[in-house]
């Protein structure tokens, strides 16, 4: 056998030595979850990497599950998750490429983490020099930027400056584009640049660089977040993780050490317990959906469904829940000192309810006031029913007709339903929702002509609450289309607006 | 007979007359000067680095886990990566060189596209031919689920995206190697009595070891200096799928300048290393 063709076949055997050797390493390398769970795959941006490493070794410590971190520039990632279908979660250098692959249907849940603010980057021996913009257009200084094209800072730069008009005479006096943002800040460092624009963040790496806030670029705040992989198989666990990346006295700490602006957000808990206070009328509409959500979020969420006049009373009275879901706008005005920032989420009609065929051929609230005819109400103080209820009959002009009819008067529709179908009553005001269920024993007698007798149902979380950022992605769910659909089934008419859902 | 010592000893042929010296100093200083140019500038650019990173920056830098097994990976991948190129790029060398046949050309032009093609569209293409769904199957879910061997965003995908770029350098080698061996020797060997398969590996083989060296030389330091295709199609996964120009890109990208340069100077004495090895075996089998 000549020497060329053992050589050959030699390299078969290095080959397969090589392959096993890669192999061993690589095996060697995984730290293998004391219960045998897959690990985590987080595609992160390379800048995050200083801060993902020290928050992966910290949760690796506390619940022994192995986070995998794949690194790269925002848009390969995206283009990663896109393609491969494949991974948990996914944290780009802003949020921008967040909405980018929301809009292709590729993330879920979006947690916010910190912001960045837009300066400009100087050597520490130039900073007295370039103090303004108008420095910054001197031909004696070098400006480079990230393009506008390939970098979320480069975009943000542009649109905040063309919106001030001064886009062209900054674009004029740029000497080059990089394709990121430390690429720009690197220029700097190695003298090829005197200025560049940079977030704040990326400069806690760059200690020769010092920032330069410039009035111009107040507005040009990015944000920094992690979202859930849609395709994820594990989105509990993926969760549980980006929770603890983005819950204040866990991987914020670190965020704030490498210079990122973080404000609110979370206190961590492994299972984040989360008290929900709604009106009973709302029960159908959003306990399957608050069911589905803490399935998969791997939260509890303790909620107390009643009359939202004991629901006001039992907040005044020191209960402070996360989250309040009130059946109508004027009991979440009497919180408002928990819940400043209401939105109106959807509106209910009052109906008059009767048996099924209308035995009593009752066709409006004037006939409500036939003699011997018991009629059921909701109870004024302790339900938002009751209250708009008793605002029609006096806005109709047939309150004190009424009342000597009105039997009963309970804190939720949902009994009036009950005596309805029992043979109790003869006729009840509630909400069109009350009936949804009961269409084969019931039919619904619409009000016309009075306007109060629709009431709006405010959602609002607490400003005291530990789990603002759980809570308000339990809001969105309940804002997805499944849910809403599930409202209108309910009876409900959905009111939000998508750009006012949070 | 007069013998070997009582002959008159030739003119030294270094001693040139004095004309010709004078006309040769221009072109020795005009190619010199160009050749030198280049030179310089490599020279530059490494003294450039070893300047800009102490001392201590570099033994930091290589004392870190992650570089250290960076390291490992590289050396390992990159190995493979080349004696597969050399191994595919052999035979298909071969046939380019020697036969005509149908759809040469396009073949000839195939060969050539991971070339031409910008790394990160290599490493795009690779993703999702992995991942493209035809009729419900999927080439990755296939190599996962039923033979075990996952490929996107572990180790072999790492030595894929190498072997796609060197090989293509490697077969471009080979056939030049084979268009530069006569065929006359393997003809007469088989009008002796060889097959065709004997007349390759007793006959072209031998002639074809320098060039199969080169092959090997080529693909290793194209392997080593792979980016793009990694970053995509494998992931720069730490202590997973991290090589040393990933490793670059990540310092770099959390503005570790000196950790950046330290890792370029450790390729630089890695890839020296390595060539070296490689071009003495190659003279010594040559030999």
């Amino acid at each position: 056998m000549n020497r060329p063709l053992l050589w050959m076949l030699g390299s078969i055997v290095v080959l397969g030595l090589l392959i096993t050797t890669m192999a061993g390493v690589n095996l060697s390398s995984q730290t293998t979850s004391a219960d045998g769970q897959s690990p985590i795959v987080l595609y992160c941006a390379a800048s995050n990497r200083a801060v993902m490493e020290a928050i992966r070794e910290r949760y690796q410590d506390e619940y022994n599950r192995e986070i995998q971190i794949q690194y790269g520039p925002s848009q390969t990632l995206l283009s990663s998750v896109d393609v491969s279908g494949a991974g948990d979660l996914f944290l780009p250098a802003d949020d921008s490429y967040l909405k980018l692959a929301k809009q292709k249907g590729l993330i879920r849940e979006v947690l916010p983490i910190a912001d960045m603010q837009v300066v400009v980057a100087v050597r520490r021996q130039d900073a007295d020099n370039i103090q303004s913009l108008d420095d910054l257009l001197s031909d004696s200084v070098k400006l480079v930027q990230a393009s506008p094209e390939t970098a979320a800072v480069g975009k943000l730069v542009q649109q905040t400056l063309q919106q001030s008009g001064q886009w062209d005479d900054v674009s004029g006096a740029t000497v080059a584009y990089r394709a990121t943002v430390t690429e720009v800040a690197s220029d700097i460092v190695v003298g090829a640049a005197d200025a560049g624009f940079v977030y704040d963040a990326v400069l806690h790496t760059y200690p020769d660089l010092v920032a330069v806030e410039l009035p111009e670029l107040k507005p040009a705040v990015s944000r920094v977040a992690v979202g859930v992989i849609d395709q994820s198989k594990q989105p509990t666990a993926a969760l549980h993780f980006a929770r603890y990346v983005s819950a204040k006295d866990r991987g914020l700490i670190q965020y704030d050490q490498q210079g990122f602006r973080t404000a609110g957000h979370d206190v961590w808990a492994d299972v984040p317990e989360l008290s929900v206070f709604a009106g009973s009328m709302l029960r159908p509409a959003i306990e399957d959906t608050i069911a589905a959500f803490e399935s998969r979020e791997g939260v509890t969420v303790n909620r107390v469904y009643n009359g939202c006049g004991i629901l006001v009373a039992q907040m005044q009275a020191g209960q402070h829940p996360d989250a309040y879901f009130a059946c109508d706008q004027e009991f979440m005005n009497q919180v408002h000192d928990l819940f400043p920032q209401p939105v109106q989420v959807s509106q209910n009609e009052l109906v008059i309810l009767v048996q099924k065929g209308n035995p009593h051929n009752i066709g409006s609230l004037k006939d409500l006031a036939r003699e011997g005819l018991r009629v059921g109400i909701g109870h004024e103080k302790q339900c938002a029913m009751g209250w708009i209820t008793q605002n029609t009959f006096r806005e109709g002009g047939v309150q004190e007709e009424i009342m000597p009819n009105v039997t009963v008067q309970t804190p939720t529709g949902d009994m009036l339903v009950n005596q309805l179908q029992t043979g109790s009553l003869d006729a009840a005001v509630a909400y069109l929702s009350n009936a949804a269920g009961a269409g084969e024993f019931l039919d619904a007698v619409q009000i016309t002509g009075i306007e109060c007798s629709t009431a709006v149902q405010p959602w609002a979380v607490n400003k005291e609450s530990s789990h603002p950022e759980t809570a308000s992605r339990l809001f969105q769910k309940i804002c997805s289309a499944e849910s809403q659909e599930i409202f209108a089934a309910e009876g409900f008419r959905w009111r939000l607006e998508s750009d006012e859902i949070r | 007979m007069n013998s070997v010592a009582d002959r008159p000893p030739h003119p030294p042929t270094s001693i040139a007359p004095p004309l010709r010296r004078r006309s040769d100093a221009p072109f020795f200083l005009v190619m010199g000067g160009i050749s030198s140019g280049f030179i310089l500038l490599i020279v530059l650019l490494l003294a450039a680095d070893i300047l800009f990173v102490s001392f201590d920056d570099f033994i930091a830098a290589l004392k870190k886990p992650e570089i250290q097994y960076a390291f490992r990976l590289t050396l390992l991948s990159c190995t493979a990566a080349a004696l597969l190129s050399v191994w595919v790029a052999t035979p298909l060398g071969y046939l380019l060189s020697r036969f005509q046949f149908p759809g040469r050309m396009a073949i000839d032009t195939l060969v050539d596209i991971p070339i031409v093609l910008p790394p990160l569209v290599l490493g795009l293409s690779l993703l999702i031919l992995f991942h493209l769904p035809i009729g419900g199957w999927e080439l990755e879910s296939w190599l996962r689920d039923r033979v075990g061997f996952p490929v996107t965003y572990q180790w072999p995908a790492v030595v894929l995206a190498q072997f796609t770029v060197a090989c293509a350098f490697s077969v471009r080698t080979m056939r030049v190697t084979f268009d530069q061996i006569d065929p006359r020797p393997e003809n007469v060997a088989r009008t002796l009595g060889c097959t065709r398969g004997q007349a390759f590996l007793q006959i072209v083989l031998p002639q074809a070891w320098r060039g199969m060296i080169a092959a090997t030389t080529i693909a290793w330091a194209r392997a080593l200096g792979e980016f793009g295709p990694i970053l995509v199609f494998a992931g720069a996964t730490r202590m997973r799928t991290e090589v040393l120009s990933t490793t670059v890109f990540l310092e770099l990208s959390i503005g570790q300048l000196n950790a950046a340069v330290a890792v370029s100077l450790l390729m630089v004495l890695m890839a020296i290393v390595v060539l070296l090895i490689l071009r003495l075996l190659g003279t010594e089998l040559g030999s």
